[in-house]
C-alpha cells in the first residue's frame, strides 16, 4: 500500500529496538571452556549409556560408519552419531553451529582453522581433559604437531595428516624425450614447453577455484620450495616479508605469471576444483599438477585410465624441495566438557580409538592409510609392512618418506589465517590474470594481513 | 429474558465481528514476527558492535565503525560495481527474455506450445542445483557446451568460461536469465491476456502495423507488468546468492564477488559478524530505497498518466 | 505474394526462435537426464558423447540398491571411490516433499483468512500490520541466519521438519497474503456484500463464496509456496544436520561437492531431484497464468 508506511514500520522496529537492546551488552556465545583440570578419578561405573555426537565432512563415510560400530562393539555403554557435511560446506557450517552455542561433541578439525576455533572457545584442549593423549606427540611428524597446538597446548589428534606433492605424468615426459623428472621450476618451464610443441594444449594445472581447500597449500608449497629455511613467508614476529621484490612469493608469482602467459598453465585452474584436476590428470590432459598425496591412489589405481601407474612424486621443485605438511584431526568441544565426567571419559576413549592406539596398533588411522591412501604423522607407521605394501602400490615409498621429511606446516597459522587465505586467493587470481601487478597483489595480501592481526 | 440473550448474542457477536480482523492475521503476523523482528534487532543491535567471532570475550560498542570500516574497503566498491553491473544485466536481460518468450507464447506461432508447455522448468528447480548444472555445462574440461562447439567446429581450444573475469560474469548472467526469466516470461502472459481482443482489432483498422500495434498498444498496457517484474527482479539480483554459491564462489579473482556473497563472506569467512551485518543493513536500505522509487514512480504514473 | 512471403519469413524466423529457446530452456535437463544414464569415463570424454554409446542403468541402480557400477571397477578416468552420500539421494527427496507440502497446507489455511481480511475488512493498524508482512521479506538472509539458527535451536527443532516448516511459512507467508489479497480485492464484492448483509460472517462468506472463485488464485500461490519450501538451500543447510531431514537441495550440493563424487552419480541425483518439481512445472502451469493473470489485474 502507501510506500510511506514502510518508514513508520522502520521508525516502530527502531524504537522498539532501542528499548529492547538498550539496556543489555550483546550476549556472549563463549563456552565456559575453562578446563577445571579433570580429576584422576577412577572413570564412572561402566554401565553408564553415553550418548556421543561426532561430525564429520563427508569423505568416506561408510568406512566411518563401519569404524564407529567397531568402537561401540568395544566400548558397549557408549553411542556415538555421526553426522556429515560436505567438505565445501564444513567450516561454514560449524561456525554457524558454533557461534549458536550448538556442541556436537567431537568434530573434524584442520590446522587452518585451529587457531580460530580455539580462540573462539569452540574448541577444548584434549590435553587437559586426556592427559595420556601427550603420549602420542612424540611419535608425530613435527608439522602435524604444530597443525594441532595452539598456545602451546594440543588440540586433537590426527585423522590423516599428508603433504602437498607435486606430480608428473611419467609416459608424457618420456614421449616428449625427457627421462628425469624436473628439480626446478625452470625444468617445469622448460619440459612444459617442450610438451606444448608437441601438442600438448596445457602441460600444467592445478586445483585453483576460490573454494577449493587446497589451492592456497599448493600456493605455499611453491613458496616454501623456492625458499631456502623457514621464514618464507613471514618474520619471527610475524610480519610479511613475502611482498618484497625478489622474495620467493615473488619468483612464484613470476613463473606463475609466465606459464600463464605463454599458454602452458591451464586457465581453466582457476576455477577447477580437486575431482576435475585429478580427472583432468587421469586423463592425460596435463602432464604435471600438485595436489595432497592421498590423491596418488586414486590416479594410479589399476585400470582406472590409460595412465594408471604412470604418475610419479618428485619432490617439489626449487631450491629447497620444501613443502606443506597438513594435518587434519579429531577434537573435542566445549558440549563434551559441559556434559560431565562420563562424557570426558567417553570422548577420550573415542580420541583414542580414532586418532591414538589400540591394543598398541594405530587401528583407524592405518585402515585409511591402507584402505585410501591416506597420509598419516604417526612416524612409526612408515614401517609397518601393510602400510608400506599399500603405499608401494601406487607410489615410491622412499620418496613420499623423503618428502614428507622436507615437509613444514603452514607459516603463519593464527586466527585470523583463515579469513586472510581467502583474501589472499582472490589476489593471486588477480596477480595470474594480470589485473594486478604481482608487486601490488602481494602488497595487498600484506596489507590484509597486517589489517587483520590488529 | 429472551429479547435480553439477543442483545448479549449480538453484543457478542459485535465483539467477535470487531475481533476477528485481527483474529484471521494473528497466526501469520506471529510466524513472521518471530522470524522478523528478533532477528533484525539481533541483526541491527550486533552492527553497532565489534562482533569477531574469534573474540568472544570482547563485544566493545563501536558505533558506525562497522559500517565505516565496510564501505571504505576496497571489498566494498569492488562488489558494489559487481553487484550494480550484474544487477543491470540480469534485469535487462530477464525483463527482454520473459517478453520475447511471452510475446511468442501468446502469438499464433504452432511450435510456440512446446515452449508453453516446458517454460516453467527452470523456476521450479533450486537456485543451488542449476548453477550446479550450469557449473558442469560450462565447465572448461568436460563440459558439453564447450564439447559441442569444438565437435562443431567453431572452437579449436576449450574456452575457460568461469575462468575468465568477463565470461565469468557473462555466465553467471546466463544463468540468471535462465533461472529467472521463465517466471517473466509467465507474468507478462498473464499481461498479454488481460489485453482486450478489441484493443487490437482497432488499431488494426486503424492501420498500424505490428511494431504500431507492440508500441502504442501492448507497452503501455503492459507498464504496471514491467514495473512488478523490473522491482522483482532487481530484488533478486541484488540478493544473489546460490547461483554464485555454487558457480564461481566469487572468483576468478574477485570478478563475481557480489555485495550479498561478501556479507556472507564477512560473517562465515572472517568471522566478523559486525562488519557482516552492518552490510547486510546496507544491503536493505538500498532494497528499501529502490522500492520506495518505484512506488514514487507508480504514483507519477498514476498522476500523469 | 509480398504479403505472405513476408508472413512466410516471419513465421521460419518465430520457430527457429522458439526451437533456440526450447534448447536454452531444455537442454540442461537433457543433458543431466542423458548423463545420468553413461558412465563416468564417457562423461569425461573430449567432447563428450551426447547421444549415449553405452546407455546403463547401473548409476540408478547404485543409488537405489547399493550395487557398485560396473564402470567403477572396469576402466574409466573415474574416482575409485564413489560417493556413498549419493544413496541418501530418495530420503532427502521425501523429507522435501514433506516439509514442502505441509508449508503448502499452512499457507492455505492461515494465509487466505489474512489475505482475505487485508483485502476487504479495515481495522486498526491494517496498513502498518500489511508493510509489516511484505518488509519481513526485504532483509537480506545473510543478516538473519544466524538468528534464526538461534531460534530453532531455542526451540529445540534443530534437524527437525518443524524447525524448516516454521523457517518457510514465515518466508512464504508475505508473498502469499500479497498476492492472494491482490488475488481477492479483484474480485466483485457484491455477491459477498449480499451475503454479510443476510446475516454472514466475514469467514463464512470467504469460505463459501470467495474461495470457489478464487481457485486459480490459490493454485498458484500454493505452487509458489511449495517451491520455495522445496528448493530453499541456505536455511536448509544450517539448520539440518542429517538425513533425517536434510532436504533435496543440501544432499544434492553435497554430494556435487564431494570430492568423491562421480559426475554420473550426480547426474542421476539431480535428476531424480528435479522430477517433483518439473511436474508441479508443468501440471501448474496454465492455473498459475490464470492465477496471475486474476491478480495483476490492475484498478
Amino acid at each position: 500500500m502507501e510506500g510511506s508506511s514502510i518508514w513508520k514500520k522502520l521508525l516502530v522496529l527502531l524504537v522498539l529496538a532501542s528499548f529492547i537492546i538498550g539496556c543489555q551488552p550483546p550476549a556472549q556465545p563463549t563456552p565456559e571452556a575453562q578446563p577445571p583440570a579433570v580429576e584422576e578419578t577412577q572413570p564412572p561405573s561402566e554401565a553408564k549409556p553415553v550418548e556421543l555426537t561426532f561430525v564429520t565432512w563427508s569423505y568416506g563415510v561408510e568406512t566411518i560408519a563401519d569404524n564407529i560400530k567397531k568402537f561401540q562393539e568395544r566400548y558397549p555403554n557408549i553411542t556415538v552419531t555421526h553426522k556429515d557435511y560436505s567438505w565445501l560446506e564444513y567450516h561454514d557450517t560449524m561456525v554457524a553451529a558454533f557461534a549458536a552455542e550448538n556442541y556436537p561433541d567431537l568434530v573434524y578439525g584442520s590446522d587452518h582453522w585451529l587457531q580460530e576455533w580455539a580462540s573462539a572457545g569452540w574448541l577444548v584442549p584434549i590435553e587437559d581433559y586426556c592427559p595420556d593423549v601427550k603420549e602420542y606427540s612424540a611419535e608425530l611428524a613435527p608439522y602435524a604437531l604444530e597443525g594441532m597446538t595452539y598456545e602451546g597446548k594440543v588440540y586433537g589428534l590426527s585423522y590423516y595428516a599428508d603433504t602437498i606433492d607435486f606430480v608428473y605424468n611419467e609416459a608424457l615426459l618420456k614421449k616428449a624425450g625427457f627421462d628425469k623428472a624436473p628439480e626446478t621450476w625452470d625444468d617445469v618451464y622448460t619440459m612444459a614447453k617442450a610438451l606444448k610443441e608437441q601438442g600438448l594444449q596445457y602441460p600444467i594445472i592445478m586445483a585453483w577455484s576460490q573454494k577449493e581447500g587446497a589451492f592456497p597449500e599448493a600456493w605455499t608449497s611453491m613458496v616454501f620450495s623456492q625458499h631456502e629455511g623457514h621464514h618464507a613467508l613471514f618474520d619471527a614476529d610475524l610480519k610479511p616479508t613475502f611482498n618484497k621484490e625478489g622474495s620467493a612469493a615473488y619468483q612464484i608469482m613470476e613463473w606463475l605469471v609466465k606459464v600463464y602467459n605463454e599458454g602452458l598453465f591451464n586457465p581453466a585452474s582457476l576455477t577447477t576444483a580437486e575431482i576435475d584436476q585429478v580427472k583432468a590428470m587421469q586423463a592425460g590432459q596435463a602432464a604435471f599438477t600438485i595436489f595432497p598425496q592421498y590423491n596418488m591412489a586414486e590416479v594410479n589405481k589399476p585400470g582406472s585410465g590409460e595412465y594408471a601407474g604412470q604418475f610419479k612424486i618428485a619432490l617439489m621443485p626449487g631450491k629447497s624441495h620444501a613443502t606443506v605438511g597438513y594435518v587434519r584431526f579429531y577434537a573435542m568441544t566445549p558440549g563434551v566438557v559441559n556434559k560431565g565426567p562420563e562424557y570426558i571419559d567417553a570422548a577420550c576413549k573415542f580420541l583414542h580409538y580414532f586418532g591414538g592406539k589400540t591394543d598398541g596398533q594405530y587401528l583407524v588411522v592405518k585402515r585409511w592409510a591402507v584402505e585410501n591412501g591416506l597420509g598419516f604423522a604417526q612416524l612409526p607407521l612408515y614401517q609397518d609392512p601393510d602400510v608400506i605394501a599399500a603405499f608401494s602400490s601406487w607410489g615410491d615409498v622412499p620418496t613420499i618418506e623423503q618428502q614428507a621429511k622436507l615437509a613444514r606446516s603452514k607459516e603463519g597459522l593464527t586466527t585470523w589465517y583463515g579469513a586472510w587465505d581467502i583474501f589472499a586467493r582472490a589476489e593471486i587470481h588477480k596477480a595470474i590474470l594480470g589485473e594486478t601487478p604481482i608487486v601490488d597483489a602481494l602488497n595487498n595480501m600484506a596489507n590484509k594481513w597486517l589489517e587483520l592481526a590488529q | 429474558m429472551t429479547t435480553l440473550d439477543h442483545a448479549v448474542i449480538r453484543r457478542k457477536a459485535k465483539l467477535w465481528d470487531r475481533l476477528y480482523p485481527y483474529f484471521s492475521v494473528l497466526l501469520p503476523i506471529l510466524v513472521i514476527g518471530l522470524f522478523t523482528i528478533y532477528p533484525v534487532l539481533y541483526a541491527v543491535r550486533i552492527s553497532f558492535y565489534q562482533y569477531i567471532l574469534t573474540k568472544p570475550k570482547v563485544h566493545p560498542f563501536v558505533g558506525l565503525a562497522n559500517y565505516i570500516e565496510v564501505v571504505t574497503s576496497y571489498y566494498f566498491r569492488n562488489s558494489l560495481i559487481n553487484t550494480a553491473v550484474y544487477t543491470v544485466a540480469a534485469v535487462i536481460g530477464i525483463t527482454l527474455f520473459g517478453l520475447g518468450v511471452a510475446l511468442l507464447l501468446n502469438s499464433k506461432i504452432r511450435s510456440a506450445n512446446a515452449l508453453r508447455v516446458i517454460i516453467l522448468l527452470p523456476w521450479a528447480i533450486p537456485a543451488v542445483v542449476g548453477g550446479l548444472i550450469w557449473k558442469w555445462i560450462l565447465n572448461s574440461d568436460f563440459g558439453i557446451l564447450n564439447g559441442i562447439l569444438y565437435a562443431a567446429g567453431f572452437i579449436k581450444e576449450y574456452i575457460p568460461f568461469l575462468a575468465n573475469p568477463n565470461l565469468a560474469k557473462l555466465s553467471l548472467i546466463m544463468a540468471a536469465i535462465w533461472k529467472e526469466g521463465p517466471l517473466a516470461a509467465i507474468f507478462f502472459l498473464a499481461g498479454l491476456q488481460l489485453i482486450p481482443n478489441e484493443l487490437y482489432e482497432a488499431a488494426k483498422i486503424d492501420g498500424g502495423g505490428g511494431w504500431k500495434i507492440f508500441r502504442h498498444v501492448t507497452l503501455p498496457l503492459l507498464k504496471p507488468i514491467i514495473l512488478i517484474v523490473v522491482i522483482y527482479e532487481t530484488i533478486t539480483a541484488i540478493l544473489v546468492f546460490d547461483l554464485i554459491y555454487v558457480m564461481t564462489g566469487g572468483g576468478p579473482g574477485d570478478a563475481t564477488s557480489m555485495i550479498s556473497w561478501f556479507a556472507y563472506a564477512e560473517i562465515f569467512k572472517n568471522l566478523n559478524l559486525g562488519h557482516g551485518v552492518a552490510l547486510a543493513v546496507i544491503i536493505a536500505l538500498i532494497i528499501l530505497a529502490l522500492i520506495l522509487a518505484y512506488l514514487r514512480i507508480i504514483k507519477y504514473e498514476e498522476v500523469v498518466g | 505474394m509480398g504479403i505472405t512471403l513476408k508472413r512466410q519469413i516471419g513465421s521460419f524466423f518465430g520457430n527457429l526462435l522458439v526451437f533456440l529457446l526450447i534448447i536454452y530452456i531444455l537442454g540442461p535437463f537433457l543433458w543431466m537426464a542423458i548423463a545420468s544414464f553413461q558412465g563416468e569415463n564417457e562423461l569425461l570424454k573430449r567432447p563428450p558423447s551426447i547421444i549415449p554409446q553405452n546407455p546403463t542403468t547401473d548409476n540408478y541402480r547404485y543409488v537405489f540398491t547399493g550395487e557398485i557400477p560396473t564402470a567403477y571397477e572396469v576402466k574409466g578416468q573415474l574416482r575409485s571411490r564413489i560417493s556413498q552420500e549419493a544413496r541418501l539421494i530418495a530420503p532427502a527427496l521425501k523429507n522435501s516433499f514433506i516439509v514442502a507440502i505441509v508449508v503448502m497446507v499452512i499457507n492455505l489455511l492461515i494465509g487466505t483468512p489474512a489475505a482475505y481480511t487485508f483485502a476487504r475488512i479495515n481495522f486498526r493498524g491494517k496498513a502498518l500490520w500489511y508493510n509489516f508482512i511484505l518488509g519481513s521479506r526485504l532483509i537480506p538472509v545473510m543478516a538473519v541466519a544466524i538468528p534464526y539458527y538461534v531460534i530453532i535451536k531455542n526451540l529445540k527443532l534443530l534437524d527437525t521438519y518443524q524447525g524448516l516448516i516454521l523457517i518457510y511459512c514465515a518466508l512464504t507467508l508475505p508473498f502469499t497474503i500479497w498476492f492472494l489479497s491482490m488475488y481477492i480485492s479483484n474480485i466483485p464484492r457484491e455477491m459477498e456484500d449480499a451475503a454479510l448483509v443476510d446475516g454472514c460472517t466475514p469467514f463464512q462468506a470467504l469460505v463459501n463464496i470467495v474461495v470457489p472463485l478464487m481457485a486459480p488464485g490459490l493454485v498458484a500461490a500454493s505452487a509458489f509456496a511449495f517451491m520455495t519450501s522445496y528448493n530453499e538451500f541456505l536455511f536448509a543447510r544450517l539448520i539440518t544436520q542429517s538425513i533425517k531431514s536434510q532436504t533435496g537441495p543440501v544432499i544434492i550440493a553435497s554430494i556435487a561437492g564431494n570430492p568423491d563424487a562421480s559426475y554420473s552419480l550426480i547426474s542421476v541425483c539431480i535428476t531424480l531431484g528435479l522430477i517433483p518439481p518439473l511436474i508441479l512445472a508443468i501440471t501448474m502451469r496454465k492455473w498459475l497464468t490464470e492465477g496471475l493473470s486474476a491478480s495483476i489485474t490492475f484498478r
